[in-house]
């Protein structure tokens, strides 16, 4: 055994002595007690695994399904949209022209284009 | 720090806690496709609620008022070739009498049914001289005030002129676009006048005596 290149300071504080682990204990618990909610089939094949992480699939729509009805909802609403604004010059032009009962109507028809909207944005809350 | 760390505890309170995971999750995406089905939901309600204020009369019509209105001496006469702008019936009811070359007396709103532009009298336009409106090209039939081309969506609401013997100019009425003038004549006078009795009587826009 050879002596070290540099003496140590007698006086220096001696560093703890290794031990392999963590110094809480109930980080040193196996990982089936750590984590209890693990399974050796958690994974894809596990049903109960709605979002993949990172892997074939992770950044990418995890529902496609929702998200093509949610576009498909905002592109019927923007027809209906279209719709109404082409409706309100119909409204104001017969309205000019002093028909008012075709004013009326065309009038229930944005107020039923609205309750369509209206309806396609209430269909699902909770979506995003 | 992993996710299956354990957290820290909230400084505050468990709101804390709740709104800096709703900060997390609000930053990813600022503007979501369902805000924009909440844009589209707003503007479609928006949108209906015009088409009723139209539909209540919020838009002003040409001659709309309170009664019938009354005949009005407009000028002591016209020269062929010649317009004159003038109020009727109301004070914001912008008018405009033409007399056409052959003599036809003509009378219409002088404003543009497209974005209500003034509309003039161009006696150098189109074979027998036209009204224009300048901010869009508009052009008006001046023997009928039909859009013959521009923009305008209708005919000019006529107003209805009468020569007198004295060769004085009277404005006795209004007509809407594309209406005819017995009828209108018969609207705002209430139907119980000899004209809309006597259906069979001819019916002019300008009437020469």
């Amino acid at each position: 055994m050879t002596a070290p290149r540099f003496p140590r300071d007698p006086r220096a504080p001696r560093p703890p002595a290794y031990t392999p682990g963590s110094a809480e204990p109930r980080l040193n618990r196996p990982v089936r007690e750590r984590y209890p909610q693990l399974r050796p089939t958690s994974g894809y094949g596990d049903p109960r695994t709605r979002h993949t992480g990172p892997g074939p699939g992770a950044g990418t729509e995890q529902e496609p399904e929702r998200s093509s009805k949610l576009s498909a909802r905002l592109a019927l609403a923007l027809t209906v949209v279209a719709g109404q604004l082409w409706g309100l010059t119909v409204v104001v032009d017969e309205w000019m022209a002093g028909d008012t009962g075709t004013a009326w109507w065309g009038a229930g028809f944005l107020v039923l284009s609205f309750l369509v909207v209206l309806g396609l944005w209430a269909l699902d809350p909770d979506d995003r | 720090m992993s996710v299956t760390d354990p957290q820290p505890p909230a400084p505050g309170s468990a709101d804390a806690a709740q709104e800096a995971l709703h900060d997390r999750i609000a930053a990813d995406s600022l503007t979501t496709r369902r805000d924009y089905l909440r844009i589209v939901a707003t503007v479609s309600g928006g949108l209906a609620v015009g088409g009723v204020a139209v539909a209540s009369g919020v838009l002003h019509r040409h001659g709309d008022g309170e009664g019938p209105p009354e005949p009005r001496r407009i000028a002591d006469r016209i020269a062929p070739g010649e317009s004159l702008a003038f109020r009727y019936p109301g004070a914001e009811d912008r008018a405009i009498a033409v007399r056409m070359d052959d003599g036809t007396l003509a009378g219409y709103s002088a404003v543009c049914t497209h974005l209500a532009c003034a509309v003039l009298w161009r006696r150098d336009r189109g074979g027998e001289g036209e009204l224009y409106c300048p901010c869009h090209e508009g052009v008006f039939d001046a023997r009928t005030g039909a859009v013959t081309a521009g923009p305008p969506p209708r005919a000019l609401p006529k107003v209805l002129l009468q020569e007198r013997e004295d060769g004085s100019v009277w404005a006795i009425g209004t007509a809407r676009s594309g209406e005819d003038a017995r009828e209108a004549l018969c609207r705002q006078q209430g139907g119980d006048t000899a004209l809309c009795r006597n259906a069979s009587a001819p019916a002019e826009g300008s009437d020469r005596p």
